[in-house]
């Protein structure tokens, strides 16, 4: 059994900034992970012809890795987070992986060794463990992936990450039919039984490689809600219901700290606020300088409790002012210099204050995830820790109680549209039952009818 | 916290779709769309609010008033998911209620051929896919249901498809226009090769692309590729081609907007 969390890791929500968490990571060469100050976390993607062998493959990611670090130093920035998504072939052919890894980190302690710059390199295996027609979780598929994990852990990698797929069988479908029990039942359910399971497993490799077991995001599900929610003229899905996938998906993502992880937490992973509210890890986040691979509606406001800031993903090529892995890896980097300085100037607290107020009124998903009513959320997963499906449900509860406040404030404002499928969402949560094994039971008869693909073995049902 | 006061927040941001929402509600604005004949109206409203069983029970009801279940297809059920689609590229109502209504839409079509020997005839067919490599099949699955939601049959390869499989299915069901989805700039680079052993077996079909990594520039690389920024175009060029319009440059000319 791993040991669930039932209290919060702050006092109070004002105790949470940016740039310090209350337990730091030490990682890589010389870098410590909030322990008082912020570090870019630079992300980056291969261009598409690079995938066609294991040797362009290298080569791609030697020319990032130098380009990223020798902006760095042409900048004088003091560290550098590189992070490595790993494309499908590297995650499928643990040795590829292993060898990017393996370069990258030659010319990172190349840099560290001449210049002193601190880094440290974060690869995230792809979650492969898929096949054509359905998810393989448990299957053949899982001990390449924990291959990959352990062979990137060998040849340098020093954070270990995933973003892994539970549950999002049941979570496709749901989304894209309001259905609330669906959405509860693919991330709160399904996808913590399965972040429980891989999580304990990756930490065994991390302490067994002397790596940081890093952390997760639920890129997967909440991150689909929000990026098929889209902008405030988009009609594809309501920006409340995306807010309370959001909110669900914080329980889901504490379970890998809950089973050894302990942080970084993915950069896209909107819901690490309300994570690092409960458990203290430090965490990367993204916004407005992950334009580069999608908009979103808090650009300003995902920085306000940030250890690493991310620029998501980018394809690697040229630009006016160099590769854009050095455009936005110079970005980042003025960007954490001015938290830096906000920190050592006794301005940090007014600073993240002024980035949530840009943002927290633009829409429900910002105001939710602002970290005075993140940490609401937080509480109302402890409340009921020990309990996956019941803390899922405390979030999306609360969540709609945030938002409705907000709304009764006058402050944020709701389209008719917005209010109605938040009323629809809270009614069908408010009708579910307490009992998790009746809404487990309930739910498998109900999925394993109406989604084809969905495999209760998947999880060990 | 610092916090803002309330007259403050308009000169920080605007909440365009607050301030320029309809004044119709969804429900009435559909009702406006309807079809009056009071048999095809019961289908066509239960249609727009997804209700599977509603709409079996409106087309029993027609049949038995003597409707030919064929002519109910696109008489009744297409008509009503018309009214859908109408109401979504209007801005009005949002994809879950498409979807959902397309489950009911596809329900009823079942129910009509069910009822009758006949064939129905679809608008054209159309071949979708996920790029090799790639798992990542919501938006697909997107495309597809919007397209059948437009009359279109639909062969749906999946997910991770083999670029000779694409082929091979392409060579076997004459469509009037693939599509192909991805999420990764690796596994995207299969478009440029399934597009390149078409053209090495002379098809020249427009070959619709659109996910999180593709981009109008990587499309306009290769001859077939017509770039879809949204689900939503991929109804809109299968029903230019089917217009008329099966000039790739022509497509592109009208569907790539930046």
């Amino acid at each position: 059994m791993v040991k669930k969390y039932t209290s919060m890791a702050y006092a109070k929500a004002d105790d949470m900034l940016f740039g310090n968490s209350k337990f730091p990571v030490k990682a890589g060469l010389g870098l410590e992970i909030g322990a008082g100050y912020t570090t870019p976390e630079l992300n980056y993607a291969p261009r598409p012809q690079a995938g066609k062998s294991k040797d362009k493959l290298v080569k791609e990611y030697e020319r990032i890795t130098t380009d990223a670090m020798a902006r760095m130093v042409q900048i004088g920035a003091p560290s550098i987070v590189l992070e490595t998504e790993h494309v499908e072939q590297m995650s499928n052919n643990p040795d590829w992986g292993g060898a990017v890894a393996h370069a990258q980190k030659t010319i990172m302690e190349e840099y560290h060794d001449e210049y002193g710059i601190k880094c440290a390199l974060r690869h995230t295996i792809g979650d492969i463990r898929e096949d054509r027609d359905y998810l393989q979780l448990r299957g053949d598929k899982y001990s390449t992936f924990m291959a990959a994990f352990e062979e990137c852990a060998k040849n340098g990698a020093d954070l270990l990450s995933v973003e892994s797929m539970g549950g999002k069988e049941v979570f496709d479908y749901s989304i894209l039919r309001n259905d609330t029990a669906g959405i509860l039942f693919g991330i709160g359910v399904l996808g913590s039984m399965d972040m429980e399971m891989i999580w304990k497993d990756i930490a065994a490799i991390a302490k067994k490689t002397g790596t940081v077991c890093a952390g997760d995001t639920d890129c997967a599900q909440a991150n689909t809600a929000m990026f098929i929610a889209g902008g405030l003229l988009d009609k594809n899905l309501a920006h409340t219901t995306a807010i309370v996938a959001r909110a669900i998906s914080a329980a889901r993502s504490l379970c890998a700290y809950e089973a050894g992880a302990v942080g970084p937490g993915k950069d896209c992973g909107y819901e690490n606020t309300i994570v690092k509210s409960i458990a203290g890890v430090p965490i990367a986040q993204e916004g407005k300088t992950s334009t580069c691979a999608h908009s979103d509606l808090m650009g300003n406001l995902t920085m306000q409790c940030c250890d690493l800031w991310s620029n998501e993903s980018v394809e690697y090529h040229g630009e006016f002012g160099g590769t854009t892995v050095q455009c936005w890896s110079e970005t980042l980097a003025y960007d954490c210099s001015m938290m830096n300085v906000a920190l050592k100037t006794g301005k940090a607290k007014d600073l993240r204050d002024i980035l949530v107020l840009s943002d927290k009124f633009r829409d429900p998903q910002g105001y939710v995830l602002a970290y005075d009513n993140a940490y609401k959320v937080g509480q109302a997963i402890a409340k009921d820790g020990n309990n996956n499906y019941l803390r899922a449900k405390n979030a999306a509860i609360e969540c709609c109680k945030i938002v409705e406040e907000g709304v009764n404030s006058g402050k944020l404002r709701l389209t008719r549209f917005e209010t109605s499928a938040l009323a629809k969402v809270k009614a069908d949560l408010v009708a579910l039952t307490d009992d998790a094994d009746k809404f487990m039971s309930d739910n498998l008869t109900k999925f394993k009818q109406e989604v084809a693909v969905f495999r209760p073995a998947n999880y060990g049902l | 916290m610092l916090d803002l006061k309330l007259e403050d927040i308009d000169g920080i941001l605007v909440r365009y779709n607050v301030a320029l929402e309809k004044e119709m509600t969804p429900d009435e604005a559909a009702e406006e769309l309807y079809p009056k004949d009071e048999l095809i109206y019961p289908i066509a409203k239960a249609i727009y609010e997804g209700e599977e069983d509603d709409v079996v029970d409106a087309l029993q009801a027609a049949i038995d008033a003597g409707k030919k279940p064929i002519d109910l297809i696109d008489d009744a059920l297409m008509v009503g998911m018309g009214v859908v689609t109408k109401l979504y590229d209007d801005g009005i109502i949002f994809l879950p209620n498409v979807m959902m209504s397309a489950d009911a839409m596809l329900n009823g079509i079942e129910y009509c051929k069910s009822k009758t020997t006949e064939v129905p005839e679809a608008k054209g067919k159309v071949v979708c896919h996920v790029a090799e490599g790639d798992v990542h099949d919501i938006g697909k699955n997107i495309v597809a249901a919007l397209l059948r939601a437009a009359g279109y049959e639909v062969i749906d390869l999946g997910r991770d498809v083999p670029v000779d499989e694409v082929i091979a299915a392409v060579t076997k069901e004459k469509p009037i226009m693939l599509t192909g989805t991805a999420l990764m700039t690796t596994t995207m680079y299969a478009f440029k090769e399934i597009n390149d052993k078409l053209l090495e077996k002379g098809i020249k079909i427009p070959f619709a692309c659109g996910g999180g990594a593709v981009n109008q520039d990587f499309v306009s690389q290769y001859d077939l590729g017509v770039y879809g920024e949204e689900a939503a175009d991929a109804p809109k060029i299968a029903d230019a081609i089917v217009a008329g319009t099966t000039d790739i440059a022509a497509l592109r000319e009208e569907f790539h907007k930046h």
